[in-house]
């Protein structure tokens, strides 16, 4: 037998699992590139542009720096991947030396100085992009328009537009024809939203990062507990479970959460670390979205944890395999029961609660509301009006916006919620109208707040928006009859019957010319009438500007009320096309008392 | 499925020689027999030079404490007491025969009486050690006299690479291995055994099933590295913690292995001393990977010889890829506790180079022990010991899965081991300062 004499001899183990650094970082390059072809599929190549200065930016300031420090070269890619996880963080339409400005500062600053690869205590890339927001605040948030259409906008087009920053006005009305909410949500999962390059997309977020799962890169418990968290934050801090997928989706959640938080250096190393750090990131972000000056919260939030991370794994460390304690029982396996525990109860929490404030938007359409802007409906069949309006406080209009949650049955207030109201103090007495009925609200005579005139009218406004709530209801979903009208009338167009409740069609012209121009205005209500009184007043047709009915004049009225009013009395002050709408509703109004259905029905149950 | 917390999945390669049948290893001219083939101290001769001895006589016996008595592998003559290097490095004392090939043996007295104590005599006599690898004398180990002990626990779950000896012992010898697992018992005084091996030996499980029942149950493991590692093992088998610093009899079992309780059955049944054991001698780089009887005192030498290992073999190693030790000179010679020798070429086995640890937290979630061996490495580099110490540098069991997975190559079990004995060493000297204040 020949001599073997060519071996070699080096330590166990022998053998080693395949993994090398820059297969990781390779790994992470292939998973980031769903998210680069979506950034410049709807951005362009100036976006793609964008992500090549701030790797080469990176990369470059890397070799620079080893070079000035005497030290070899890198060949891992990890500067590489900072780069381009920076790029695709930055402003479709941001100027070319940003890219370099961050890139140098999330290499040199962040990581190199604190000893290269491994050894920095911040992500680059977080820390690169809060960098550039401090720096140049108005550039990092001019995102190009929310591209509905499926058109790309051109370069110069910059808005402000995102979901986070402008709410769902940011975004198209239907998507792929989806409408309404799941055409938000679906279009917030696709990306074809404002934002930044490459974190539009969820759905490119989670293919790459389902490769980095599959091929085991990073561990699933950091991004799974970090959306989890998210969810469950969102469902708590916006009382709705509808916010959750729209937060998830939208802005820097899943790219941080997928490629950020997950990086190496600046996450804990124990599992059950992992756990407690990205629960603290989805509280957090969630906490700075909803509360904090600034509508993203991903990279503040993974930055703060950062901070933590150390701590975490210097005093949170594994229980060792039949570690005991001094008095030589089993040690405890705290943490992991506490996050097993944690989990569960985000889940828990998430399953009980979401259908609870789960909301089904309904689609009204038959009135012309002065106020509601869209509404929808929970499980129990509660009603959530957003309503808006303006109340005029002296020379300033003060817009506002209300979210009132109504139960039809009952008919009965169950919350208010101010979501845009007076800065002043001049702000709505909720307790006027929480838990009271609509004919406790309608019959309320004073609303005046201690002298403060500002506030009154404020409520004024809302018991407005309220009452047009109420009428919308019952004018869009209550279930009437049609009755047979044998008589001629000048107003009336149709009647129907439910229960008690007559409800007539009214039409007719209201006369508000002026000398010099003729100018009729076509008026058509629904005018309700429970046990003699009217009970709403509902608007199909009047004034666009301002000529309308003043509800409160009629409702609860029985016919007596009515016919004792005086013109006089039902002035409205100063305008006088509004004092001709309300007269002739007046008449509207007793043409119903006064025809055959209220007699019949009033008579007998017979019609 | 039974299993313990972490580890690693390597490639188990076993395929190279689970096929083949245990046959008889070479006959070399000359057998070096350590003295120290076992953890304590080294047997003492008991032959001269010039002295012809018969295959299984008695050439060095058991020194006083932890040691083993050591027998003969061969018939010829005693050449001498020559210092010979070990895996080691250090050159240590071994007995070195010339073979006269004649065969002639020798026996131990025969057993009139089975008994508990007449079987622990017996392995102490024969000179058994855990052939698994570790080399404990086993009666030391299976005398567990005043310890609550009710579980016997045979380790047959062979879970590094490569190795298949325990696995052909446990087909081939099924019957001979069971009798021995039952004087094993009988020694320990224990009623119930359960024999824990890897799901990926299937035949040698479904055999055993058929064989075993009173008391010794067999239970299929998770095929996992490190499963055959005594707490893992007993936390498979039976979901019993061994604590730190405890035996596994404080937790209420012995181990024995495979191997050695087939050499309890020789022992006990045929009179046959320790003298050979069957090894493994598997990898790319040999002609044909075998399991072979294979005399203690074998120049790996003469076994790479044997099994025609490939001149370009990049590698050899002696024991498992990854617990087991580089072979730098193939002089050195098999003992008891050799089960397994490697020819590894380019393609098996990979140089590395470490570079900057990237934080990964690979070797954390791998540590079948709990440790980090990430942040021991640091402390170590930072000569903080109270650190290591608190990431638990003390209990390292030596696997080697943090470097296994180690994506930056660094050389972790090296770092984690080196960390472990100053964290000891400060240990000691605490507790000897303390007893010297206390009187
Ligand atoms: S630290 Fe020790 S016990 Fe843990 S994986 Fe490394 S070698 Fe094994
Ligand atoms: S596996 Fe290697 S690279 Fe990863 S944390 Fe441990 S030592 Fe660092």
């Amino acid at each position: 037998m020949a001599e073997i004499n060519q071996y070699k001899v080096a330590c166990s183990p022998h053998k080693l699992d395949g993994a090398t650094t820059r297969r990781v970082m390779l790994d992470v390059l292939i998973a980031l590139l769903p998210c680069l072809v979506c950034g410049v599929v709807f951005f362009g190549l100036y976006a793609l542009m964008l992500v090549v200065i701030c790797v080469a930016a990176c990369f470059a300031s890397e070799q620079v720096y080893n070079l000035i420090r005497k030290k070899p070269f890198t060949t891992d890619l990890s500067a590489l991947v900072t780069g381009v996880i920076l790029g695709l963080n930055l402003p479709p339409r941001a100027p070319w030396y940003i890219p370099v400005v961050g890139g140098v500062f999330a290499i040199v600053i962040v990581k190199m100085l604190f000893g290269g690869l491994g050894k920095n205590f911040a992500n680059p890339a977080a820390a690169g992009r809060v960098f550039l927001l401090l720096a140049y605040g108005s550039a990092m948030t001019s995102f190009i328009g929310a591209d509905i259409a499926g058109n790309i906008l051109s370069a110069d087009v910059t808005t402000g537009a995102t979901y986070l920053g402008g709410g769902v006005g940011a975004l198209a009305d239907g998507f792929l024809g989806a409408e309404g909410y799941w055409g938000y949500v679906l279009q917030l999962f696709l990306g074809k939203v404002g934002g930044s390059i490459g974190e539009t997309s969820a759905l490119a977020v989670l293919i790459g990062g389902g490769y980095l799962i599959a091929r085991r890169v990073i561990d699933w418990r950091i991004p799974l507990v970090y959306l989890l968290t998210a969810a469950a934050m969102a469902l708590l801090c916006y009382g709705s479970a509808n916010e959750i997928l729209l937060q998830l989706f939208s802005g820097g959640l899943m790219f941080g959460a997928f490629f950020m938080a997950t990086d190496y250096a600046t996450s804990p190393k124990w599992k059950y670390n992992r756990v407690l750090y990205a629960f603290g990131l989805g509280v957090i972000t969630v906490l700075i979205r909803r509360f904090g000056s600034y509508p993203e919260g991903t990279s503040l939030a993974i930055l703060f944890m950062n901070l933590l991370v150390p701590a975490m794994d210097r005093f949170l460390v594994p229980v060792r395999f039949g570690q005991t304690t001094k008095k030589g029982a089993p040690k405890p396996q705290v943490m992991k029961w506490a996050m097993r525990g944690l989990c569960l109860v985000l889940a828990l929490a998430i399953a009980v609660a979401a259908p609870l404030v789960s909301y089904t938007e309904v689609a009204f359409y038959k009135g012309d509301y002065a106020y509601i802007q869209s509404v929808s409906r929970d499980f129990s069949g509660k009603y959530v009006f957003d309503v808006k309006g303006t109340a005029e406080l002296g020379k300033f209009s003060q817009p506002l916006e209300y979210e009132i949650q109504a139960d039809a049955k009952s008919q009965k207030v169950v919350g208010i919620r101010p979501i845009t109201q007076s800065t002043k103090g001049y702000v709505a007495e909720l307790s006027f109208f929480e838990g009271k009925t609509y004919d406790e609200i309608v019959a309320l005579k004073d609303l005046s707040t201690d002298a403060q005139t500002s506030a009154t009218y404020t409520n004024i406004a809302l018991k407005n928006m309220i009452v047009e709530c109420f009428s919308a209801l019952d004018f869009e979903l209550g279930k009437y009859t049609d009755l047979v009208l044998q008589e001629e009338y000048t107003y009336i167009s149709g009647a129907e019957r439910s229960g008690a409740k007559l409800r007539f069609t009214v039409s007719g012209q209201a006369d508000l010319s002026s000398p010099s121009r003729p100018y009729f205005q076509q008026l058509e209500y629904v005018v309700t009438i429970e046990n003699g009184r009217v009970k709403y007043i509902q608007t199909v047709t009047e004034s666009t500007k301002g000529y309308t009915v003043d509800r409160a004049l009629f409702l609860g009225k029985t016919y007596e009320d009515i016919l004792a009013m005086t013109e006089e009395g039902i002035r409205a002050d100063g305008t006088t096309g509004a004092t001709i709408t309300n007269v002739k509703v007046r008449d509207m109004l007793l043409e119903c008392f006064e025809s055959e259905c209220f007699a019949s029905a009033a008579g007998g149950e017979q019609v | 499925m039974f299993t313990f917390a972490n580890g690693v999945h390597p490639k188990g390669c076993k395929e190279l020689s689970a096929g083949s049948g245990i046959g008889r290893g070479p006959e070399p001219k000359n057998v070096y027999v350590p003295l120290s083939q076992h953890i304590g101290a080294p047997a003492v001769p008991v032959v001269e030079a010039g002295e012809r001895v018969l295959c299984g006589q008695l050439i060095a016996k058991a020194a006083a404490g932890l040691s083993a008595n050591v027998y003969s592998p061969v018939s010829g003559t005693i050449k001498g007491v020559v210092g010979h290097i070990t895996l080691s490095g250090k050159k240590k004392n071994h007995i070195l025969i010339e073979n006269d090939f004649l065969e002639e043996k020798t026996f131990l007295p025969h057993m009139e009486e089975i008994t508990g104590e007449s079987v622990l005599a017996r392995i102490a006599e024969a000179g058994i050690v855990g052939m698994g690898g570790a080399a404990f004398p086993t009666a030391a180990k299976l005398n567990v006299q005043g310890k609550n002990v009710d579980f016997l626990v045979v380790n047959g779950a062979e879970c590094e690479p490569y190795i298949t000896c325990d696995y052909r012992i446990m087909l081939e010898y099924a019957q001979e291995f069971l009798q021995g697992v039952r004087y094993c018992m009988l020694a320990a005084g224990v009623k119930r055994a359960v024999i824990g091996i890897e799901d990926n030996k299937k035949d040698a499980i479904a055999k055993l099933s058929s064989l075993a029942g009173d008391g010794v149950a067999v239970k299929a493991l998770k095929t996992k590295y490190p499963q055959g590692s005594e707490k893992q093992l007993v936390y498979s088998c039976l979901k019993r913690v061994i604590p730190e610093n405890k035996l596994p009899a404080d937790a209420g079992v012995v181990v024995v292995n495979v191997h050695t309780a087939l050499a309890v059955y020789k022992a006990v049944a045929e009179d046959t001393p320790c003298y050979e054991r069957v090894m493994t001698v598997s990898g790319k780089a040999v002609a044909t990977p075998k399991n072979i009887w294979v005399k203690n005192g074998t120049l790996y030498r003469d076994v790479a010889a044997f099994c025609g290992a490939d001149e370009n073999c990049a590698r050899i190693v002696s024991g498992g890829p990854l617990m087991g030790e580089p072979v730098f000179s193939l002089k050195v010679c098999t003992g008891k506790g050799t089960s397994s020798l490697l020819f590894l070429d380019e393609s098996e086995c990979e140089s590395k180079n470490a570079e900057p640890c990237i934080g990964c937290g690979r070797c954390v979630q791998a540590c079948p022990m709990g440790l980090s061996p990430v942040f021991i490495e640091r402390a170590l580099f930072d000569k903080n010991y109270e650190e290591a110490e608190a990431y638990g540098a003390a209990y390292c069991i030596g696997c080697g899965c943090c470097s296994y997975v180690c994506p930056a190559k660094r050389f972790l079990v090296q770092s984690v081991k080196l960390a472990k004995k100053e964290v000891r060493a400060r240990a000691d000297k605490k507790r000897r300062e303390a007893e010297k204040k206390n009187g």
